[in-house]
This record gives structure tokens, sequence and C-alpha cells, in this order.
């Protein structure tokens, strides 16, 4: 379901609603007239557009050239491919079965017969051998004014058109016509466009004789990550995860992966954060008799672009580089969770204000809400509020005073209250009265000796029947 | 000015007697600080330890703790430290799993030349911190002009190779109109300082138009302050016997 101008419109329809008599492009309302208990959903092209993508790297089994026919087909060249898989028939019923979507299916000497077979031809006139020329002229995906124009002169099949001459096709239906004609008879070339996969980045080192002392080992690993730093920097790629594996002589395999934060070349970074993760390793690498091999491959790779080194900005950028470094160096030994940074999310209730998130992820600038209007936050928020006996002025005066851990405070000074309403629209009949939620009033108080809390009293009295305080923070 | 001289003819310790008395230093960059407090007190020494501390506010800030070692769950909050007058996307949080493991990312964090402060957070005993550590983290800082603090919660003072050491407790604040709590007050002591005398107490207030700490008796003191007197020798320098001008 798509907005087309003022009005909802149907975009796609699954099989049931065509058995319905709904069509593509036919209003909302007049689809609902039709089927009243209709499911609609969002159109969403751009994941549409990937899942085509990913069906075309699946019907890479078939044939090496496949390439796209947006917005929902897939032209796949299968000239000398076919006996592979014991025939076209077999090998169109194992397509059909891959691509795990409902599909028609058109076989044609070229691209453009195959394609407009596949979209316009009907029932089993689509197999090998079926005549292009009883297809409707709505194959030739023209405009509209050229199609009316077409049926107008009363020319209903390819076959019609193809008797005409070209030239007076052209004179009153406009050259496009001619040359999708030309194409589909098979006059003129249509060829394909094939996307081809990204070749991956890998570098091998095979040993005549095992290897087995680690720092050998470890200098033909350096060595590998400067033949795939050269791989990566023709293409102008920075790798984000590597992959080393050690074959041992006795056939064992030792995997050893890394993750970095930004795309890396170095191969002297790699190699820190490698000896970090093999210092880190819950069993140690054992080389038995030796390693006859060792692999190393690159799956997963960003464009990195090459930073231009001024005479200014050259510390400022070491520096920064220095700090992600340390960043990836600490994230490998102790986990990538547990050096996290602080950014803000647009919610007004204190914890969620802000998240905690893994320092390697790149990050937008985050913008914090310093309003001096507002009443100033604690330093250190306490996660979860811890709870507090407090004895304070009914309906909604400050705290007198409060016990916290099994100690008495005497409250001296207090502000507030700072009222912050629970998310009513974050709960199922949160607009209800009454379903909405605690409100929460905050105070900021200070105690006989000198320290400041931030204290909130859960629940409005009147409204809920047991009102209990939480310690919610703590100021300097 | 009276300078008064012992029978023992020795130096009078502790400060000098000035009108105005000595300011706190304030923690030097380069140079390892421990900061002891209690655990009720430890919004204030952390407030102490972030806002006096010298490092290049546009440089990276790490904070080290071990999670499960504090007996109060508690994270910072972007907004207070915002208030402080610190960058809150500056600050990365590193939570290792052991106390080893802390000083171990301390000293890593302390070589790392772009980084510019780093602050430590321990709670009890911290039995791994001695004075080699202490002396390692020092070279480190050193070595990249780095601000390392180290955050001592409910701890004894042990010996150890850093430049100063404080203790810190929150302090009564001056109120706001309506009984409001006023700004930040924070009495702070310096227990220990290599090559000088310990010093304090000072109470210290929050100055929200500088966005930094005062010492509350400058402050008093600055409306018509005088200018001290210099120390006047009537007679010039003619061996012992010198009379003493007041």
């Amino acid at each position: 379901m798509t907005r087309a101008g003022n009005a909802l419109r149907l975009a796609a329809l699954d099989a049931r609603a065509l058995g319905e008599g709904l069509v593509s492009g036919m209003t909302l309302a007049d689809a609902r007239a039709r089927c009243p208990d209709l499911l609609t959903r969002p159109a969403d092209p751009e994941a549409d557009a990937r899942e085509l993508e990913w069906l075309a790297e699946r019907m890479r089994r078939f044939t090496p050239m496949v390439a796209l026919d947006p917005p929902d087909g897939l032209l796949l060249d299968i000239s000398g491919c076919a006996h592979l898989f014991g025939g076209e028939a077999a090998l169109v019923r194992q397509v059909r079965g891959h691509a795990g979507y409902a599909s028609h299916v058109g076989l044609g000497p070229n691209a453009m017969a195959a394609r407009a077979l596949a979209r316009h031809g009907r029932g089993q006139d689509r197999g090998q051998g079926a005549d292009v020329t009883t297809l409707p002229v709505a194959a030739l995906d023209l405009e509209d004014g050229a199609l009316a124009a077409l049926r107008r002169a009363g020319l209903r099949t390819i076959g019609d058109l193809a008797r005409r001459p070209m030239a007076m096709i052209a004179a009153r239906f406009g050259a496009q016509a001619v040359a999708r004609l030309r194409q589909i008879l098979g006059e003129a070339s249509s060829p394909l466009d094939p996307r081809r996969p990204a070749e991956p980045i890998r570098a091998d080192a095979r040993f005549p004789e095992p290897i087995a002392r680690t720092d050998d080992v470890m200098d033909v690993i350096e060595g590998l990550l400067a033949q795939a730093a050269e791989q990566m920097e023709a293409r102008h790629l920075g790798g984000r995860r590597f992959l080393v594996r050690l074959v041992r002589s006795d056939g064992a395999r030792r995997d050893l992966a890394i993750e970095t934060g930004q795309p890396v070349r170095d191969p002297a970074a790699v190699m820190r954060l490698l000896r970090e993760r093999i210092d880190t390793l819950a069993d140690p690498i054992d080389p038995g008799f030796g390693f006859d091999a060792v692999q190393l491959a690159v799956p997963h790779t960003e464009p990195l672009v090459e930073r231009q080194r001024t005479l200014e900005g050259g510390a400022q950028a070491h520096r920064q580089e220095g700090v992600v470094a340390l960043i990836d160096r600490l994230g490998i030994r102790i986990g990538r969770d547990r050096v996290r940074r602080i950014a803000p999310c647009d919610r007004h209730l204190p914890e969620a204000a802000q998240r905690l998130v893994p320092a390697a992820q790149v990050q937008a600038q985050a913008s914090w809400n310093t309003d001096e209007s507002r009443p100033p936050r604690p330093l250190l928020l306490l996660d979860p509020p811890q709870s507090v006996d407090v004895i304070a002025g009914v309906p909604d005066g400050p705290p007198l005073r409060f016990r916290w851990r099994g100690q008495l405070h005497e409250v001296r000074l207090a502000e507030g209250p700072e009222r912050i309403a629970a998310e009513w629209w974050r709960r199922r009949e949160g607009h209800q009265p009454g379903g909405a939620g605690r409100t929460r009033d905050y105070y900021r108080i200070e105690d006989g000796e000198g320290r400041r809390y931030w204290m909130f009293r859960h629940g409005l009295f009147g409204e809920e029947a047991d009102i209990r305080w939480y310690l919610h923070g703590l100021f300097p | 000015m009276d300078v008064t001289v012992p029978p023992q003819g020795g130096r009078p310790p502790g400060r000098s007697a000035s009108p105005f008395p000595a300011t706190p230093p304030l923690l030097e960059q380069g140079q390892l600080h421990e900061v002891h407090c209690r655990a009720q007190d430890r919004a204030a020494a952390f407030a102490f330890a972030l806002t006096r501390g010298q490092w290049a506010r546009d440089g990276d800030l790490f904070l080290l703790r071990v999670p499960g070692k504090s007996r109060l769950p508690f994270c910072f909050s972007g907004e207070g430290l915002a208030l402080l007058g610190l960058e809150p996307q500056r600050l990365t949080i590193v939570e290792p799993a052991s106390e080893i493991g802390l000083l171990r990312a301390a000293l890593d964090a302390a070589r790392c030349p772009g980084v510019a402060a780093v602050l430590m957070d321990s709670e009890g005993r911290f039995a791994d911190y001695d004075l080699t550590a202490s002396r390692r983290l020092v070279l480190a800082a050193e070595a990249s002009r780095a601000c390392v603090l180290l955050l001592r919660v409910e701890a004894e003072p042990r010996a150890s190779a850093a430049q100063t050491r404080w203790s810190i407790s929150s302090a009564p604040s001056v109120p706001l109109a309506a009984d409001a709590p006023g700004w930040p007050a924070i009495d702070a002591q310096l227990l220990r300082r290599r090559g000088g005398p310990a010093a304090g107490p000072w109470r210290l207030i929050w100055d929200a138009e500088h966005g930094r700490f005062e010492d509350a008796d400058r402050r008093a003191a600055m409306p018509g302050a005088v200018v001290p007197l210099p120390s006047l020798r009537t007679d010039t320098a003619d061996g012992p016997g010198q009379r003493h001008v007041a």
C-alpha cells in the first residue's frame, strides 16, 4: 500500500487478493469496499530492493550471469548451464523452488523475449519454443499513449506489429516501439548487465615443512597481512573483521577472529590486536607437530578514506587514531560491551534519557540537553532507584526526614517538586485515565551533613493507594 | 608582617601566616593524584577530581571501574557532567572484570598519546595497588602528559608515588531563595604532597559563573581586599641582631 497523490493505493497483492478481484493501483477505499477484511502494510521499496539483490545472489548457483530487472524481476543467462541441472525444464523447476516466492518464469532466445514471456505470457506458452508473436502488445512496455494508439490501430499482438514495415511503425508510434520490437524479435541485441560478485580479500601461505614455533607463525601472519593490505589498498578498502585460520599437520584447524571499530589496513595495528586475542584465549594454541598452512581472510570490509596528513591536523589525527586503537585493544581484552560511551536519547524519563553504547561504534555528534531553566540533574544516577522511607508533608510537600540504608537523615533544605509524568504513549491503555502509569515528583534535598540527594515520590496522593519514595541520584 | 621564631629555631610547619590562605593546588597533568573519600561523598569526590584536574577539555577522558566492587549501583548522567562543564561524548567508560584488569587498562590508557585524563574508581582495600603499580602509572603519565586520577572510596591511605593525596567530603551549601539547596560545596584537605607541605582544609564552593570550584575564603576576602605590605627592613643587613619590623 503506498501513497500516490492524495489517495492510498495498493502497490502489491498476494494470490488471494488477486483471486478476489483486486488489482494493483486500485485505491484502498475501493479495495476495502470489495473485500472488507483486507490486511494491509505500508510498502517498503528499499526492503524490496534489498530482497531482490539477495535473491540475485542466490540465483548465482545456476549461472554467473545474473542481472536485476527492477522492481521485481531477475534475468538469468542460462546458455550452456542447462545440461548441468538436467535440462531446461528441470532447471526451471529448481529455480522456482530455490527462489521461494511465487514466480513466473519465461524462457526465450534473448533477454527481452524471455522477459516479455515471463511478464505477459500465459500458462504453458511460457516454455521453450513459445512464440513471441502471440504476446499482446503490452509486452513492449511502452507508454500509455503509444499503447492506446496501437490498440486504436487494431494491432493486438506482437505478430501483427511485426508484419508491418518498420519505418511506418517508427513514424506513427515512435522510435522506442521499433527498438523494443526488434529486441524482442531478436533482430537487435539486448545484452545483460550482470552483477559481478566482489572478489574476497584473501592471502594464503603453505609451508613445505610444518612450522612449530609460534613466533615464526606470527611473522608469517604479518606477511599475509601485508599482502591483504596491498589488495585492500588497491580497492580503497579497510578491514573490519579479520579471520586467521591455522591448519595443523594432523588436520586440526584453529580460527582466530578479530573485529575493529574502524576499518584498518595497517598490518602492525592488526598484529597488536591479534596478540591481544591470543593472550585472552581460553585454551592456548597448541602447535602439535607444526602448522602446515596459514590462511588469512578479510570477510567484512568497508571503504577506508586515506586522510590527508596536513601539518597542523597531523597531531590531532594521530591522537584520535591512538584513542581508537586503544578502544579496540581494550575491547578485545575485556569485551566490546564493556567499553562504552554515553549517548543521549530523546526521552524525558531520567533513566531513559541516556544509554550506553559500545565505544567502537561510530556515533553521530550527540546533542545534550543543557536547558538552563530546567532544574539541574545529579552527577550520579542510581540504577535502579533505591527505596527509602520518607516522612513528608501530605499531599505534595518535600521530605522532612528519611531513612536510607539504616541511617536517618534530617532534611535541611529542599527544592521541588519537579513533576515528570510517565510515558503514557508507550502503554497499551495509556490514553485511558488511570492507565498511564505513575507520575513522579522529584525533589532536590540537602541533609544536615551537607549531602545533596535527588529523590522522587512515585505516584500522587489521591490517585494511588500506596505511595513510595525512591532515591534516584546524588549531587556533588 | 610578623614572623614568629620558635625557641628551637626551626621553620614553622603548615601554611605560612599570611592574610590570604594558600589556595588549594590544582591537579596537574602528567602526574598521579589520589582522592580519598567516604562512600556517601562519592559524588563530591568525582566532581572535585573532574573539575580540578588540569587537562585540555577537548581531549578524551577515560573512566575505569570494576562494576561488581561498588556497593551502590550508580552510573554517570550525561546532563550532570555537562553541568560541571565537561562534554559527555568525550567520556569513555571502561569496566574490566577485576582490579588487576583495572590497573592494566589504566596503564594502557595512560600510555596512549590521545588520552587527556584517566580516572580510576576503586572501593575498598584495592590490594593490587601498591608502590610499584603507582610508580608505573606515574611514569606513564609523565611520558604522555595525561592526568591520572585515582578515586579511593572507603580506603586507608597507602604509601604510593602519587603527587598529591586528597581527602574530600561534601559540605553544607549556601541556601538559595526559598530554602533551596545551593551550589555544590566541598571540604577538601590535602593530606600529602610530594615536594611540599600538607595543607587544608579548604571549603570549595561551585562558582556557576566561571564553571569551577572556588575557595570560599578567597571569595569572601575578595571585595575590599588590601594589598599586603612588603616586608620592610629599615636596617641594612649588618650582621646578627637585626630587629624585625612589624
